[in-house]
């Protein structure tokens, strides 16, 4: 279902990680027109693809296919609200062992309706498994405003950190969001799932 | 508190809410912190016509609560038609650039003057998979909205609304009232591009000159979404697979 890549095993998924970054370019560059950078044309990778990132890969059966991804820091090292966004923290950017940020979660362009909510959903209930089994009580994000309701419908606690700011034309908040073992019960039980969906025997320990 | 801690604040006290009721006094209070005084928190339906989860809770003027109703202005209501085409909030004065108001519906936003508003800020609310709703705060006749305090106001309604849509969710559940999960009809790949062009407002042509098929393929396949959805109209259709999340309101507007 959703497998756990660090520096320590993405020698393993290295195809795999390849064509995120692909899709990566797909969306947020080409389709959402973000100034951000590419490599080889093709990729699209910035400084925070780095040893202490790590990414939740929902891939296909086979494992040949990227259906979705999100890439983890930890707040207590660089990370893009750290170090490019702090302006939308109107208290400090919050740090601590337990708090770690998401970003560029997104679905494979070729995925439509049903199919882009699905991978979304294994992406989002997996992860609240990582947040439990890593000891992480807060994700930070950067959201577009718009999104909020659709962030929230999904079933995140979420609380602003700053009032939404215009950057590059869009108007984007920075949210941190409290996990629990409740927020694992309401996604499992919102989804009728009861096994986890992270591949358990896959997990490195991150850095 | 500054404009975040009161937002902050809303957030705290919305999470703990647990009647409707709380949920006006809340925000009858919040708006006037933000600088407004009335607001709206609405799902866009036929509040007679419609049960289950709706959510719907305003404080306005009785005047100009009356006079909707009176002249059954919630049917076409230009702020509504609006936030279809709006992902981004928006004032009252923004609505004449976002759509092409009908003669009623310049009548409806002259008449909201006379009835004691003065300027109007709508947040849409756009979940998939679930009917389009809004909140608006608003000022009476003479004050304008608060520039400084739209960021806050944006914030406020996404928060109000999500705390709207647990309570009515929840209760729901409680009465058994719980919208059914019917079968949802599957569109394939090419039904589901065919309806998100034609939800952009393409012709059966331009559908199948931009996807590289025949027109009565298109129409094919637009028959066959139709059957699954079991309507007469592609309007219908279009309706029905935004409802069912097939189709997130993002796939329309971009």
């Amino acid at each position: 279902m959703v497998d756990v890549v660090t520096a320590n095993n993405r020698h393993k998924f290295n195809g795999m990680v390849d064509a995120m970054h692909a899709d990566r370019k797909r969306i947020f560059v080409d389709s959402l027109k973000w100034d951000i950078p590419v490599v080889d044309g093709k990729y699209e990778i910035d400084q925070f693809d780095n040893a202490d990132a790590v990414y939740l890969l929902a891939l296909d059966g086979k494992k040949e296919t990227h259906l979705g991804s999100v890439r983890l820091l930890p707040s207590s090292k660089p990370h893009l609200l750290g170090d490019v966004f702090p302006m939308l923290c109107d208290n400090g950017v919050p740090r601590g062992d337990d708090i770690w940020e998401i970003t560029r979660l997104c679905t494979a362009p070729q995925l439509r309706g049903r199919e882009a909510w699905l991978a979304r959903s294994y992406l989002a209930v997996g992860m609240v498994e990582f947040a439990l089994l890593y000891g992480i009580s807060k994700y930070t994000c950067v959201a577009e405003t718009s999104w909020l309701s659709s962030i929230m419908a999904v079933g995140w606690e979420c609380e602003p950190l700053g009032l939404p700011k215009e950057i590059n034309g869009e108007t984007v908040g920075a949210l941190i969001i409290n996990i629990s073992p409740a927020t694992l019960q309401l996604f499992r039980m919102k989804m009728g799932w009861r096994l986890p969906v992270l591949e358990l025997d896959a997990i490195a320990k991150a850095a | 508190m500054s404009l975040l801690e009161d937002v902050q604040e809303f957030v705290r006290e919305a999470n703990r809410i647990v009647e409707i009721k709380d949920l006006q006094t809340l925000l009858e209070g919040t708006v006037r912190e933000l600088g407004f005084d009335y607001f709206a928190l609405v799902h866009h339906v036929n509040i007679y016509q419609t049960s289950g989860e709706v959510v719907y809770l305003f404080d306005f003027p009785p005047a100009w609560a009356e006079l909707v109703d009176r002249k059954g202005y919630f049917t076409d209501d230009p702020v509504h038609v609006a936030c279809q085409k709006s992902a981004a909030p928006f004032t009252w004065a923004d609505v004449p650039q976002l759509i092409t108001l009908t003669t009623r519906q310049a009548e409806m936003l002259q008449a909201a003057k006379s009835a004691g508003l003065g300027g109007g800020f709508t947040v849409p609310i756009h979940i998939p998979g679930e009917y389009t709703g809004s909140c608006t705060f608003s000022t009476r006749a003479g004050r304008e909205i608060p520039q400084a305090a739209l960021p806050a106001a944006h914030y406020v309604g996404s928060f109000a609304f999500e705390a709207a849509r647990r309570v009515v969710q929840r209760v729901a559940a409680q009465r058994g009232t719980r919208n059914k999960t019917v079968a949802q009809p599957k569109l394939t790949r090419r039904q589901l591009d065919c309806v998100v062009l034609a939800g952009r407002g393409k012709s059966d042509k331009d559908v199948a000159q931009i996807l590289g098929i025949s027109g009565q393929t298109v129409h094919q396949h637009m028959e066959d979404a139709k059957r699954k959805y079991d309507v007469a109209t592609r309007m219908q259709l279009i309706v029905r697979a935004l409802f069912d999340s097939q189709l997130a309101f993002a796939d329309l507007v971009n």
